[in-house]
């Protein structure tokens, strides 16, 4: 496609009405005939590639960004079309605060104006049915940009048949990191008492002032065994000293802080507190340009059952007869899975 | 979306010119074509809006649904023919690559000499400081002779990093069975060692997160010249030190937290980094998955950040020339890092 801007006559063949025509009836076919079969639910891109476009077709890297834009309408009118329920798009890592002003600019521009179109036709993603998330540190965003991104996620809240989640600056690190905090402020609030007739503190006094009656009477020289735990004896036996630990505070005024119990937390209590929380599983991660690296994105969705694809093609070329092949091979693994779970389970019943 | 050539060069005239040349509502005019029909909830209320498309579409419905029964079935014969050539055509292709693995393994074998494998990668720009690589258990162990094979394969690899001259190795495997027996695992990989080196075999300690190492003896007549020893270092991670590790960390952070000891803001990216390298392992700069496709089966996740990814398509089993292409193609990759 080098030449993008002088069409030639292969070009003029390719572009002309029949043609055009039985391309998209093909396209149509096909992306029917694929829904026909199992469909993932969740598939996320790593769009790279747009600036080596952008060299080798010898124009501004930011037009190359924006070609990147065109193949990113593409790939979703093809999932939307097929039943994906969610995509997610690295658009945006904090470590391309790095690049070049210009260029990281012109992203912003091109996020700002991409949007703001979306907007000025809302019906377009309403058609759809898609709502768009934006994961990510939105408060490093510029405020011009900051304010189009909140309207765009608060105009298409209602729509509830799929999702599109731009990453937008995000690292995965970052979302990890983010996950781990909530999880652990969530466990250092004190939820609500439950309003019960017994008082807590009166119970713990009780329990503690027979146990201080019990103990003087049995040696008088011996402290509490509480008051003496070195900090790190208390860390490492914290599972059977929870109770004990709150009791310090617990003497010297009413309110009780009564913690949720650290040990309860599982990785799905962190997997609720990533960006992606309420999406289904992560099952096709596609990543363009031939690198054959996660580039921190995604890493905790990405790390169990997902089907990793890295393709030799550039992201602005991405096209149909590239994702086809992905999905289909997709589909034929899960049902060589299935038909290797099944004697399995035979087995097991029998 | 696929648009029509004349439709994509106008776009692409307006975006040249800052999206001044047309005004909204000549963009939708230029990209409804390409719309799917509104969603049926929708269509009482754009009726007023679009009554010819909501019109046509019902009428296009048909009846009793003929047309849709039609196109259905005929969607799913191509379906059917699509997976029925997939399937040939994926067949044919692991034939092909299972006989050019063949081939290739012929004409590019280690013969357990540790000079072949050094003039191997002699040439090469860099190597990794540290590789790891995903094995698996066949069977999920209720074969008698899966723990043997795994060791065995373990034992080559540690033996080619050895001649290579990578000084650390770590070995995913997603069961941990490895961890329960490491002197074992240190037997078996010293032994192989000593066939590959002869008498003058590197030393070698195999560790586990929060498994203290079990090391080489030096034997007394080496003691000599200690400095010049190589040295390999094999570390065993499983499942448990992917999520786990990270839930165990946000415990026992969460509960600092409860008694006071640190505040929200402490925790960063920085700690956290540092704490699971610490106590799991840091990253490793390249990743050999010796499967068919990729899958990483709950490797570590902080770990994989920038890791280099490596897999031959369809390819079955651990061999040398997957690991040798593994090291070519590492070489060749550059690192950019968001720039």
């Amino acid at each position: 496609m080098s030449d993008l801007y002088f069409p030639g006559i292969r070009n003029w063949i390719l572009g002309s009405p029949p043609a055009e025509m039985a391309k998209g009836w093909l396209r149509k076919t096909l992306i029917g005939a694929l829904s026909q079969g199992p469909i993932p639910g969740h598939v996320a891109f790593e769009m790279d590639g747009n600036r080596r476009y952008a060299r080798s077709h010898k124009i501004e890297t930011v037009e190359g960004h924006h070609h990147g834009f065109e193949a990113l309408a593409r790939v979703l009118e093809i999932c939307y079309n097929c039943g994906v329920k969610v995509v997610t798009v690295y658009a945006f890592s904090l470590e391309n605060f790095n690049r070049p002003k210009y260029e990281v600019d012109g992203l912003m521009q091109l996020a700002k104006v991409k949007l703001e179109q979306l907007m000025q036709h809302g019906e377009l993603l309403d058609r759809y049915g898609a709502s768009v998330r934006v994961l990510g540190r939105i408060d490093l965003l510029p405020p011009d940009v900051l304010e189009v991104v909140e309207q765009a996620i608060e105009n298409t809240k209602g729509n509830t048949k799929c999702i599109l989640n731009i990453c937008f600056p995000y690292t995965s690190r970052e979302e990890m990191t983010t996950a781990i905090k909530t999880t652990v402020e969530e466990y250092t609030t004190t939820p609500q008492p439950h309003s019960t007739p017994f008082s807590q503190s009166r119970i713990t006094q009780k329990i503690l002032s027979t146990q201080d009656k019990s103990k003087r009477t049995l040696a008088s020289i011996e402290e509490t065994p509480s008051s003496n735990l070195s900090d790190d004896d208390a860390v490492s036996t914290s599972t059977t000293l929870h109770s004990e630990s709150s009791v310090p505070r617990a003497g010297d005024s009413e309110k009780v802080a009564i913690y949720p119990n650290a040990e309860t937390i599982t990785p799905e209590t962190i997997d609720k507190h990533m960006y992606t929380a309420d999406c289904p599983p992560l099952d096709i991660f596609v990543r363009t340009s031939g690198v054959e690296r996660l580039s921190d994105f995604l890493l905790w969705q990405c790390h169990q059952d997902t089907h990793i694809f890295f393709l030799k093609c550039l992201w602005p070329e991405f096209n149909l007869r590239h994702f086809l092949p992905v999905l289909v091979e997709w589909q034929y693994r899960k049902k060589q899975n299935l038909r290797d779970e099944r004697p399995r389970r035979r087995v097991k019943s029998a | 979306m696929s648009l029509k050539k004349k439709d994509l060069q106008t776009y692409r005239r307006d975006e040249q010119f800052g999206h001044r040349l047309m005004t909204p509502e000549e963009r939708i005019r230029l990209l409804k074509p390409y719309l799917p029909s509104p969603p049926p909830s929708l269509n009482d209320s754009n009726k007023k809006l679009l009554p010819k498309s909501a019109e046509t579409t019902q009428a296009r419905e048909g009846r009793f649904g003929v047309r849709r029964f039609l196109k259905k079935n005929f969607y799913l014969l191509v379906f059917t023919a699509i997976h029925f050539f997939f399937s040939i055509y994926i067949r044919a292709r692991q034939a092909c690559h299972a006989v050019s693995d063949r081939v290739y393994s012929l004409f590019q074998h280690h013969h357990s000499s540790p000079e072949l494998i050094e003039r191997d990668v002699k040439g090469l720009k860099r190597l990794p400081k540290h590789l790891g690589v995903i094995l698996t258990l066949e069977d999920q162990g209720r074969s008698g002779d899966a723990l043997e094979k795994l060791l065995n394969e373990a034992g080559e690899i540690a033996a080619w990093c050895a001649s290579a001259g990578i000084p650390e190795l770590s070995i995913y495997e997603k069961t941990g069975i490895l961890k329960g027996y490491i002197p074992e695992v240190h037997r078996a990989l010293s032994t192989n060692l000593q066939r590959y080196f002869g008498s003058n075999y590197p030393i070698l300690s195999v560790a586990a997160p929060h498994i203290p190492p079990v090391e080489t003896a030096i034997p007394r007549h080496r003691m000599s010249d200690k400095s010049s020893l190589k040295r390999l270092s094999v570390l065993l991670i499983s499942a448990e030190d992917g999520r786990d590790s990270i839930v165990d960390l946000t415990k026992t952070l969460a509960e600092m937290s409860q008694r006071k000891k640190i505040d929200d803001t402490d925790i960063t990216t920085e700690l956290i980094d540092a704490e699971l390298s610490e106590s799991v392992m840091g990253e490793p700069d390249l990743l050999i998955l010796f499967g068919p496709h990729v899958e990483l089966a709950g490797y570590p996740p902080w770990q994989i950040r920038l890791t280099e990814i490596f897999h031959v398509q369809d390819n079955q089993g651990v061999g040398y020339q997957v690991f040798k292409r593994g090291l070519y193609n590492y070489a060749r990759a550059n690192f950019r890092m968001g720039r």
